[in-house]
């Protein structure tokens, strides 16, 4: 039995390396930097998070493979939502071999702290493949309008 | 894994992966978090099995406040040694997890020899 993973070639131009160094120069250094929920060493058992600021709502999205939806739990209180939930992985037997395991299985929960001019009235969330996107809509306020201009 | 190259595009992600044997059935399990069954590809080249899978990270255009998710396409390649049979790989996607499944052929399992 052998399965092994695709190696990476080598960078083949030299400012290749030095980008990856830049990058890896400036993820020490940032205090605020928020590891990644994918790979093996630099994995954490939070889901990797994007939100994102339209017009009308803020939309955040967090990458969930695996998570039941029955398993996954959406709140708001004020302005901060928090996403936490558990997830479930093959029950173990002893039979079983295990080559390789760069997935986590557990408990996790996220708290996103949201500007504070949300409707809390309108939030709806969706879990498809994997990924969760729960939409809140900027209170009628807080959401930019356009003024006409006038001439004489 | 997550890395800006020159033009400023992302480059491509190495999915986490869990391999697992049991009772001659081999189970792959691949994070593809937001890849749709259509925009997903198993190939087998000779030895290689390559796994690969696009997403489209937000629908809408907007301002970032918080950007952890980066990758927009996947690809892990592994490699299959002749224990593995090509004809009977079973792959279902779900809840953003693609789940491979190989059968060891029936000539590399171990045999038990009883003693006459």
């Amino acid at each position: 039995m052998d399965l092994v993973k695709w190696d990476n070639p080598a960078p083949k131009d030299l400012w290749e390396a030095f980008d990856g160094l830049r990058g890896e120069l400036d993820r020490a250094l940032d205090p605020f930097r928020i590891p990644s929920a994918a790979g093996l060493l630099d994995r954490t058992t939070a889901p990797a998070v994007d939100v994102l600021e339209t017009k009308d709502e803020y939309v955040v999205m967090a990458d969930l493979p695996g998570v039941d939806k029955r398993d996954l739990e959406v709140s708001v209180t004020g302005s901060l939502l928090s996403i936490r939930g558990d997830k479930k992985g093959e029950r173990d037997s002893e039979k079983r071999k295990i080559f390789r395991k760069e997935t986590w299985v557990g408990s996790f929960s996220r708290t996103i702290d949201l500007p504070a001019q949300i409707d809390t009235g309108k939030i709806t969330a969706e879990l498809k493949d994997g990924v969760l996107a729960v939409r809140i809509a900027k209170r009628e306020e807080a959401k930019t309008k356009l003024i006409a201009i006038t001439t004489e | 894994m997550e890395a800006k190259d020159m033009s400023g595009k992302w480059r491509i992600a190495i999915p986490a992966c869990s391999i697992s044997e049991d009772a001659g059935l081999v189970t792959v399990k691949v994070e593809m978090p937001g890849v749709a069954k259509e925009a997903l590809e198993i190939k087998i080249e000779g030895n290689e099995l390559s796994v690969s899978g696009n997403r489209s990270l937000n629908a809408q255009r907007g301002h970032y406040i918080l950007n952890e998710r980066r990758a927009e396409a996947f690809r892990k390649i592994f490699t299959l040694d002749d224990t593995i049979s090509r004809d009977d790989i079973d792959a279902a996607l779900a809840d953003g997890i693609l789940t491979l499944k190989m059968k060891i052929k029936e000539a590399a399992k171990p045999r038990r020899v009883e003693i006459a």
